[in-house]
């Protein structure tokens, strides 16, 4: 999916957080937003997905501004910790079921198959390691088939073997084609498979640069 | 012999055939209602709600006196104001951005002024209406009431079939629920209104000071012991089912008012719920 950010401002009562933002991305590229806190990292995901309004013309995907897109089919979200309910008693099944809007059939068994969800199929979320619960929101974002996929901090509270395979998954997701929009405060993460990085800072200033001109700055 | 007189009295009257049936359809709207309101931590909505519908009810009951149109049937009025109330507070709670839960008290006490002034106002209303009013009379239940209870659950088991991934969505993750495509707005405000109907509908049943405890306890014992959503309401509803029958017997015998029974053996459920569950870990962290 291609996604085209043009000159979008955004500003809540009295603060401004995005200041004319400006990118282009082509589909299947691979873009890291680094940032301190406040820096609009969460304001500009919350822009992608609608959850804040924007101007007209400010955001396309494939072409299309965000504001006449009534539902979101192509997109895929996984969430930080803190923004569901994880007290919530629900199972992994139940997770990935309600998300699934047809009747299971061989591409959801597929696709609880590539994660390994079958071993934790009907475990309540609660007792999820950090990285379970990655493998859980990524595969409930990958049922139905997005063409972008956007990540929020997705590597907080998982140990190094699941960040490695949280790692791997992405590249493969790269491979088929899909754009994916990464928020991250590691800055080694997934380096190697970036294409562009957005850096924002509290100023409302941004650099957005293509991977591997010059450092990445903090 | 305690039950066989029951059951005999059951066989007998009517009136304890309603109350049993509409009884048994509450414990299972109830809680099914309770769940995504506990989950969406809306708990305190129910008790305003059950004030400010029991203001309706003393206008109806004070209207119908004065004219003798069925739109001022007092249940009827109590669904009404229970739905207006719904309406209040997210109309106060845009005019409070940081203190969001002030509208609840002020509805609250509005509902409470408003029901207080009807009641001096409509002559003739006794100690034992207003009674019934704040703790229930599930015995008084009539035909129209049994029907409109049937009707009232139909719709929710309906509208519950057909928008249960969405709710279970909705009250996991509102933001995933809002990208998928889900209208947020538009089932919160189906499930505020099925929630206003089903409070005006328990006025009868458990009265207004107890609704409350009626859609949330069952739901809190629920959670210590159910490890998915689903599982998580059947045990709410079987909670609730087991109180509510027995609360019947019990208050049958003892001839006392059936709602505050019901309550206190939901109470006992959870409490003895909750030692079950602390001994359990403690004997889990001895090993």
């Amino acid at each position: 999916m291609r996604v085209t950010v043009n000159n979008l401002t955004f500003a809540y009562t009295q603060k401004l957080v995005l200041n004319n933002l400006s990118f282009s991305l082509k589909s299947g590229e691979f873009l890291t937003i680094h940032g301190k806190n406040g820096a609009g990292k969460s304001t500009l995901i919350k822009c992608f997905l609608k959850m804040l309004k924007v101007n007209h013309n400010a955001i396309f995907l494939d072409d299309i501004d965000i504001n006449n897109i009534k539902q979101f089919n192509n997109v895929g979200y996984v969430p930080q910790k803190t923004e569901f309910n994880y007290e919530f008693p629900i199972t992994v099944f139940e997770v990935l079921s309600c998300a699934y809007v047809k009747k299971r059939d061989a591409y959801y068994t597929e696709i609880v198959n590539a994660f390994d969800l079958n071993k934790i199929y009907h475990e309540n979320i609660n007792n999820l390691s950090g990285g379970q619960l990655q493998r859980v929101f990524i595969a409930r974002a990958l049922l139905n088939k997005p063409k972008l996929l956007i990540l929020d901090e997705p590597t907080v509270g998982v140990d190094i073997d699941n960040i490695k395979t949280l790692h791997d998954t992405l590249a493969n997701l790269k491979k088929n084609g899909i754009t994916i929009v990464l928020v991250s405060h590691d800055m080694d993460f997934c380096s190697d498979l970036t294409d562009y990085y957005l850096i924002l800072n509290d100023l409302c200033e941004y650099t957005f640069k293509k991977a591997g001109d010059g450092n990445v700055p903090c | 012999m305690f039950l066989a007189s029951f059951f005999e009295a059951l066989f007998k009257y009517d009136f304890i055939q309603y109350a049993l049936i509409a009884g048994i359809l509450v414990g299972i709207l109830a809680p099914l209602i309770g769940t995504v309101v506990v989950i969406r931590r809306l708990s305190f909505i129910a008790d305003t709600l059950s004030h400010f519908s029991l203001a309706g009810v003393c206008i109806g009951v004070f209207l119908s006196k004065l004219v003798d149109w069925k739109i001022f049937d007092p249940l009827f009025m109590g669904i009404v104001f229970s739905i207006m109330g719904t309406f209040i507070i997210e109309k106060l709670r845009g005019f409070y951005k940081n203190y969001k839960e002030l509208s609840m008290p002020i509805v609250m006490s509005c509902g409470v002024a408003l029901s207080g002034l009807f009641i001096s106002l409509s002559n003739n209303i006794d100690s034992k209406f207003t009674s019934s009013l704040l703790y229930g009379s599930i015995y008084s239940v009539s035909t129209t009431d049994l029907i409109t209870i049937i009707v009232i659950t139909i719709i929710v088991f309906i509208f519950v079939i057909l928008t249960y991934k969405k709710i279970v969505t909705l009250c996991f993750d509102e933001t995933y629920a809002k990208v998928s495509g889900i209208n947020v707005n538009l089932l919160q405000l189906a499930l505020t209104i099925i929630l206003a109907l089903v409070i005006s509908l328990f006025i009868d049943i458990v009265g207004v000071l107890l609704i409350a405890s009626l859609m949330i306890i069952p739901v809190a014992s629920a959670i210590l012991v159910g490890d998915s959503f689903l599982n998580t309401v059947v045990s709410a509803i079987l909670f609730s089912e087991f109180s509510l029958v027995t609360g019947f017997i019990i208050s049958y015998h003892a001839n006392v008012t059936t709602g505050p029974v019901i309550i206190l053996i939901n109470v006992t459920i959870l409490i003895i719920i909750m030692i079950i569950k602390k001994l359990h870990s403690s004997i889990k962290k001895a090993k």
